[in-house]
């Protein structure tokens, strides 16, 4: 899989329309600068998404996904966090079977104030994803 | 048929422009498949730019329309109705959020913030594609709405939605009604005192019959959404249910708890907070002692547990200068021999409480301002509270107060049983009390339908704004269910009935038992109730055979964003 | 020539198509009762429509009035009267309420106008931008600004010479000068009045020297220097045009100050000259803005963390009092102030004057009524039950919204809106006979009360 040399990764956010959406925007609102090759996909919820699409995802050329789960905040109740990390474990293992190195997947709860978490978390997953992907940037 | 989209992309009066080529934007989708017109607009949310894509629509022949402009938390109702206006349906609008995630986050990097942009828009348009029309789920709506908290704010809400023929469950977790105010004698801006206050909104809710006052009730649980909600009160050892429509969040603040020795307390003697303070004057005749001596000097220390550099409480507390002004003035009136200091950071009392600071100084009361770097200390001397400041009206002199009493001016703190928040997942705001959908837009909603907050469970506010609060916070909840019936968005999960094998992996998923199994021409099939669905999705990753598809989320419409995007 | 009054009727009267108004007038047609919101300017909107952008959020005002003026201008249930005056208001009894409305001619058929501005550029007349503050002309024949609603023309009489230059110019021919003036006999049930304020004139304060010193400027013409809707591509000084690059801000310009009459303290200046100063340090990088205040008031939600925000900018804060303003040969102003933090008198040199002026009562409220309308020590619109109904006047009916009763931000207005309007629905509710409780909710099963 030819990946081109890259100064910030392409990540691919999944959010969510209630909870962690609304940090992302407001991210954006105080200028938290992140990298601008971070893409937001919003869903209802995070427990809603396809290992089919993260895999997708992989095969076009994105370098990483991001998962900002609702969390325990969840407006559709709790058992949003255990199935979210169902889907996470389902695409570990599929990750694993096409040899894509399951890093490329993170996941952490961002609630609907948390822009802080949420910059220090792209930022912290870009440095990762050039450090394996892209070393000679 | 092919798809004739047209797109507008905003300017949004340079917040957008300032950082985003949006003219590059433009050019670079105008030419793409199924693109009729592709516009830039100064204001896209303006009433002339809203006519504009009403004539575009009918002149181009357009089936779909897509904005890239602000978040679609604030405009994406206003852009789905302008579609409906040109007769489309209003489920087949997109919209792309290039300001928030685009020209605002990345406001330091035109050139990637602009071609972010782009591929923001491409994704819309591979979304709008694939979109369809859809009808929304109407709902029936209880004519009925549960506040919570029986403070002056609860209290208020209460009569108001009374008073639109709704029927009002108020509950309170405590053995009477009247919060706060309940408690306090004098208060500014007005004759009456708060006991007056409550006592009086009290004798109009006892008259009504649609209202019913649950005390020592809590609310312990709660299913359904706006239109419909059923919520578990426990009222001592009973437990029971009401359904409503809507409820409204009144469940107030905490006053600030200083921590031990925060400018001396728990550790110098005589010091106390305002709220102690306030219950010393209010009840103490004829002489004001403390501790069984007569108080004279009494320093205020201003802002404990308000604008701290540090911590959580950064926000200023808005009631407390004038509270303390008020409280002072008092006290020097009825008590004899009484000498105020106040030790501010800054006087604020704004608007008319101005004339109480103006009263206040007339009458003698001394006022310091400590510089921001370097509070006051408070520390024993004898056994009596010191007070020392390097005060900026003097020039910077280092003065010291030996008084009888320091009264710590606490804030307004946001409750720290957090019950009612988690049960309704209310989003709290970086200074952790509630927060609203917008500022200015919508000030009582939450981005829980159906769910208003009032008064100072969404920030510290005076009685006045508390009572604002409710009313404006009655009205959208009332709103909620007048007509009877309520719209929703049909966002549901869809099943593939040729796909399904009738395994039942996604049945247990559902946290709404909204999935069952059916016998459909001779094979058995999952089927979806479209009533007790809420669209969250969560059964549609388990499908062994991909069979379960979210409306608008569906894996065509998904991957061809992310084709996009790359 | 004189025509008959024409009767009309609606349920309630909101008057003062501002903020306060408009939300107003959404609440109550929201819950189906039939609204007349009437302006007397030619465009809603009010000041709110004019501002840059807005705190604490930074949103851009015009993303918040715009879309909710279109709201308002096709909803079903409000018709909407632009350029007309109410007068005359009588209570006959409750529930029952007269008022005679003027609405003058426009001379354009709003309708037809496309807003194409043709007969701006034809018309000869040069005169003051009212809604530029003055910054810049306009002309007899002119749409008052370019996201005004409803977008027409207007032809403004008073200063126009009749040649007809506009008539001629017009492709739609909606130009008319023969429209009269529409008389209306109002017959309704309730009143919001949301006449809004009126902003400090610091042509009181001559020791300013505004009026006289070019680069001394108010806080609302700055207001329109930095707005998407801007007169010009940069902020300029009006004196000569130069990029200014060290601007003062004057606080509680015609605010807590008895000499000019206004004791109180006007809640807002602090707040918007903070909003000021951050967007002139995004706009004029290299500016150096300097607050002189007495104290700052930032005890909205959010408000102090944007004080401090503005502080970690390099926003200069100075609390000191001015004491006089005076000009330099090249346009800057030297300005004399007590340091309160040293106590001495110092003098600073800036080439913008900044003045934050102060809210004002709107003094024409008292005038639209026959009936007394009681009014505040300070002219504002009396709430004369200030703790428990604060939208309620003297009136009973008669509901007060915004800043006409007192000064306030956005969002308290929109809060006060809301209350005004709940007000006004109960009462209008209160009209029908008591009915008895719904049926399916058992009333007396719970023991609390």
């Amino acid at each position: 899989m030819a990946i081109a040399n890259r100064k910030t990764a392409k990540i691919l956010v999944f959010s969510t329309d209630k909870i962690s959406d609304p940090a992302i925007d407001m991210a954006g609102l105080l200028k938290l600068h992140y990298p601008p090759t971070v893409y937001t996909i919003a869903v209802p919820c995070s427990s809603g998404i396809k290992t089919k699409w993260i895999l997708h995802a992989y095969e076009k050329g994105f370098d990483g996904v991001f998962i900002a789960a609702d969390g325990t905040d969840c407006v559709y109740g709790e058992t949003c966090v255990e199935k979210t990390g169902r889907v996470i474990a389902r695409t570990h293992e599929a990750m694993k079977s096409k040899d894509i190195d399951p890093a490329r997947l993170r996941m952490a709860a961002i609630c609907s104030v948390c822009s802080d978490a949420f910059v220090k978390q792209i930022r912290s997953f870009n440095e990762y994803l050039l450090k394996t992907l892209h070393p000679e940037t | 048929m092919e798809k004739r989209i047209g797109v507008y992309i905003c300017h949004c009066g340079g917040n957008i422009s300032d950082y985003v080529d949006v003219e590059k934007v433009r050019q670079s989708v105008e030419n793409d498949d199924n693109i009729v017109l592709a516009k830039t607009t100064m204001f896209a949310c303006s009433d002339a730019n809203q006519n504009e894509m009403v004539e575009d629509i009918k002149n181009h022949n357009l089936d779909a329309v897509i904005v890239a402009s602000c978040s679609p938390k604030l405009h994406l109702v206003t852009f789905r109705n302008v579609t409906e206006r040109g007769d489309l349906n209003k489920y087949t609008y997109v919209h792309a959020n290039i300001r928030e995630q685009a020209s605002w986050a990345h406001a330091d990097n035109f050139p990637a913030a602009t071609d972010k942009t782009i591929q923001l828009v491409k994704a819309a348009i591979a979304k709008s594609r694939t979109t369809k029309a859809l009808e929304p789920t109407k709902i029936k709506a209880e004519r009925s709405v549960a506040v919570i908290g029986a403070g002056v704010t609860g209290m208020k809400a209460a009569i108001t939605l009374a008073e639109k023929d709704t029927h009002v469950f108020l509950i309170e977790k405590e053995s009477q009604v009247g919060g706060w105010v309940a408690k306090w004698k004098d208060l500014f801006m007005t004759e009456e005192t708060g006991d007056m206050i409550v006592k009086q909104l009290h004798e109009d809710l006892k008259k009504r019959q649609n209202v019913s006052i649950l005390l020592n009730s809590e609310v312990i649980g709660n299913v359904g959404s706006i239109g419909n909600i059923s919520l578990k009160i426990k009222q001592k050892e009973e437990e029971f249910d009401i359904t409503v429509g809507s409820v409204l969040v009144a469940t107030g603040f905490e006053p600030y708890k200083p921590k031990e020795d925060e400018f001396g307390f728990g550790k110098v003697p005589n010091v106390i907070t305002l709220p102690e303070f306030k219950q010393l004057i209010d009840h103490e005749k004829g002489k004001l002692m403390y501790n069984g001596k007569k108080v004279e000097n009494i320093a205020y220390i201003y802002c404990v547990g308000s604008r701290q550099p540090e911590g959580g409480n950064t926000y200023c507390s808005r009631y407390c200068c004038t509270a303390t002004i008020h409280a002072a003035i008092e006290a020097r009136k009825k008590f004899k021999d009484i000498q105020n200091y106040h030790f501010t950071r800054g006087v604020r009392s704004y608007g008319k409480q101005e004339l109480l600071y103006a009263e206040s100084l007339q009458g003698g009361d001394i006022f310091l301002q400590s510089y921001e770097d370097d509070l006051p200390t408070v520390f024993a001397r004898n056994n009596r509270p010191v007070v020392r400041i390097n005060d900026i009206l003097t020039g910077g002199k280092e003065l010291e107060v030996e008084a009888d009493l320091v009264v710590l001016v606490t804030g307004m703190a946001p409750r720290s049983n957090d019950t009612v928040g988690s049960l309704f997942k209310l989003p709290r705001g970086r200074d952790r009390f509630f927060n609203e959908v917008h500022m200015k837009l919508r000030p009582v909603e939450t981005v829980i339908d159906g769910i208003t907050i009032a008064g100072a469970c969404q920030g510290p506010k005076t009685i006045l704004e508390s009572v604002n609060s409710a009313l404006a916070a009655a009205t959208k909840s009332y709103s909620n269910i007048s007509k009877g019936v309520l719209e929703t968005d049909p966002q549901i999960a869809t099943i593939d009935v040729k796909a399904c094998t009738g395994c039942g992996d996604c049945i247990p998923e559902c946290p709404f038992d909204a999935i069952s199994m059916v016998e459909d021409k001779g094979k058995t099939v999952a089927v979806i109730n479209n009533t007790l669905c809420k669209g969250c999705g969560m059964c549609t990753p388990v499908c062994p055979t991909d069979a379960i598809d979210l409306v608008a989320f569906s894996n065509v419409q998904i991957m061809g964003m992310i084709d996009a995007l790359v | 020539m004189k025509t008959q009054n024409k009767n009309i009727t609606y349920d309630a009267l909101v008057i003062g198509a501002g903020i306060a108004g408009g939300e107003a007038a959404l609440n109550l047609a929201n819950t189906g009762f039939k609204v007349l919101l009437v302006e007397k300017d030619d465009s809603v909107g009010g000041k709110m429509i004019l501002l840059s952008k807005v705190f604490p959020t930074l949103d851009c005002s015009a993303c918040i009035t715009t879309p909710k003026f279109s709201e308002i201008a096709r909803h079903p249930n409000i018709t909407l009267f632009t350029g007309s005056q109410v007068s005359n208001i009588k209570k006959h009894g409750e529930n029952n309420f007269t008022a005679t409305i003027h609405k003058k001619p426009r001379y354009v058929h709003v309708e037809d106008c496309t807003a194409c501005q043709k007969c701006e550029q034809v018309c000869p007349v040069n005169v003051k931008d009212q809604y530029q503050y003055n910054l810049v002309g306009r002309k007899a024949a002119y749409i008052p600004f370019s996201i005004c609603s409803p977008k027409a023309a207007v032809i403004d009489i008073d200063n126009c010479t009749l040649c007809g230059a506009c008539e001629r110019a017009c492709p739609t021919n909606c130009i008319d000068f023969t429209m009269e003036e529409e008389v209306y006999d109002l017959q309704v049930k309730t009143i919001v009045l949301s006449t809004g304020f009126k902003l400090f004139d610091p042509l009181k304060m001559p020791r300013y020297g505004y009026g006289v010193y070019k680069n001394v400027v108010t806080s609302m013409q700055m207001e329109r220097l930095i707005a998407p809707t801007r007169p010009f591509n940069n902020v300029l000084r009006p004196g000569d045009g130069k990029m200014p690059d060290k601007i003062a801000y004057v606080l509680c310009t015609g605010s807590r100050d008895v000499t000019v009459g206004n004791p109180i303290c006007s809640q807002i200046c602090c707040m918007y000259s903070i909003k000021q100063a951050q967007l002139l340090m995004g706009a004029l990088p290299m500016a150096d803005v300097t607050i002189y205040y007495l104290n700052i008031r930032s005890f909205g939600k959010g408000f102090e963390e944007f004080y401090e925000q503005a502080k970690g900018m390099g926003v200069n804060f100075v609390k000191g009092k001015i004491g006089k303003i005076t000009e330099k040969e090249n346009g800057s102003l030297i300005l004399r102030y007590e340091d309160i933090n040293s106590g001495k008198l110092k003098e600073a040199e800036h080439d913008l004057v900044v003045l934050s002026v102060g809210a004002l009562p709107n003094n024409e409220a008292k005038g639209l009524f026959a009936d007394n309308l009681q009014l505040d020590r300070f002219n504002f619109v009396d709430q004369v039950e200030l703790m428990t109904s604060p939208a309620k006047t003297n009136i009973d009916g008669v509901f007060v919204a915004g800043t006409a009763s007192a000064p306030m931000d956005i969002p308290d207005t929109i809060l006060s809106a809301g209350s005004a309007s709940s007000e006004a629905i109960s009462y209008l509710m209160k009209e029908n006979a008591p009915q008895p409780p719904k049926s399916g909710v058992k009333v007396g099963q719970f023991s609390g009360c």
